[in-house]
């Protein structure tokens, strides 16, 4: 890695801290608010790929446990990792690499316009949401003691959200790698 | 902006280095999970609330940082207590909370400095495997702490040139630009960085 690589994973990092610093949103057909820090996690990953991506989010997490509030609602230390929903902060560094791995092989900047979209989406989908319940789920389950089951189904009252930061990523994945690329040059 | 969340203070939590708080907390954090014993559970809850507010933090500053943890905490000992059995949600009540609460605990009485240089001594034996270098971490997180106030500065600058312009402050359409001129710093700083020579091989 060289200098620019780690000025780009600090960058983006205090970028995902910002988007949690932003008030959260509240759409009217979704029952929880929206923030806007992990959809930062799908960004990683769409916009500086795989390694880098998931080393932004890796920075994020390492600024969390040293005990900087950086986290949406101004949480931080410790406490987050021992709490029951830590696995999908854990989850957020896999999300990125997978989300990076998918958008590295499927995009290229020759491409029409719809494809583009598409492999964004996809890149957002299967990285930034798959992984990161692939991990937070589980997590979640085994903290839960017995009434696993239960409290995993209810984390899904999250995934309308999430499709909608998938769809934002892609738009603004795409935007990025119009105006200003940098998911070609593989760190 | 970003102050870290510990307080100043001689506690002996505050004297104890901070390999030795984070082995007990980890140690701690298995533990729990193994007993399940409330003549043994309800005792640690109670002694990790005795060990949080010996820090010297206030009641309120130690609910307003732990309030979010130990909502999920509630949620899921709720969850088992409705799905499960009372005995069940109580357990695993105690149990997560008192791990959130020594979480808190360790946070509120280590400062980021000393974090800092534990995590470079722990990362200096993995340099030879050539994964990652102590001193390209520390400056990582340097760079996090000096950006985020101007990276905040740059939203607040484009939500008013949208507003100037008589446009809705849509999270599309401030995400890209903020996101495009921020990185497009990424050159200056590197070759400052560089040009200071931080980062001798």
């Amino acid at each position: 890695m060289n200098t620019r690589d780690i000025v780009l994973i600090a960058l983006f990092a205090a970028i995902i801290v910002v988007l949690g610093l932003l008030p959260p949103i509240t759409l009217g057909f979704i029952p929880v608010p929206i923030t806007a820090q992990s959809l930062g996690v799908m960004l990683a990953g769409c916009i500086l790929g795989a390694k880098r991506g998931a080393s932004a989010v890796l920075l994020v997490l390492l600024l969390v446990a040293i005990g900087l509030p950086v986290l949406s609602g101004g949480r931080g230390g410790l406490a987050v990792f021992a709490g029951p929903t830590a696995g999908y902060l854990v989850g957020w560094v896999f999300g990125a690499f997978v989300c990076g791995l998918v958008a590295e092989r499927l995009v290229r900047e020759e491409q029409p316009e719809l494809t583009q979209f598409l492999s964004f989406l996809a890149a957002a989908v299967i990285g930034g949401i798959g992984v990161v319940y692939l991990f937070g789920m589980p997590w979640l389950a085994y903290m839960s003691g017995k009434a696993f089951f239960e409290t995993a189904a209810a984390s899904l009252v999250f995934l309308p959200g999430d499709l909608v930061k998938a769809f934002v990523a892609m738009l603004a994945g795409r935007a990025v790698l119009s105006g200003y690329p940098l998911l070609p040059q593989r760190a | 902006m970003l102050n870290g969340l510990d307080i100043e203070g001689n506690s002996p939590l505050h004297r104890m280095p901070v390999r030795g708080k984070l082995l007990l907390l980890f140690a701690a954090a298995i533990a729990l999970f193994l007993l399940s014993d409330l003549r043994l559970l309800v005792p640690a809850l109670g002694l990790s609330v005795v060990l949080y507010l010996s820090t010297g933090i206030g009641v309120g500053e130690a609910v307003r940082r732990t309030r979010f943890a130990l909502f999920t905490v509630l949620l899921v000992a709720a969850a088992n207590y409705v799905f499960q059995s009372p005995h069940e949600g109580v357990v695993v009540f105690c149990r997560l909370s008192t791990l959130v609460l020594l979480a808190a605990a360790v946070t509120a009485t280590t400062s980021i400095s000393a974090f800092m240089d534990e995590i470079t001594r722990l990362i200096t034996p993995l340099e030879r495997f050539g994964f990652v270098r102590a001193a390209d971490v520390s400056l990582a997180v340097g760079l996090v702490i000096r950006f985020v106030p101007e990276i905040f500065a740059r939203y607040g600058e484009i939500a008013a040139a949208h507003k100037a312009r008589g446009l809705p402050v849509r999270p599309l359409t401030t995400l890209v630009p903020l996101i495009i001129l921020t990185l497009k710093d990424a050159d200056t700083i590197a070759m400052a960085i560089d040009a200071r020579g931080f980062r001798r091989h």
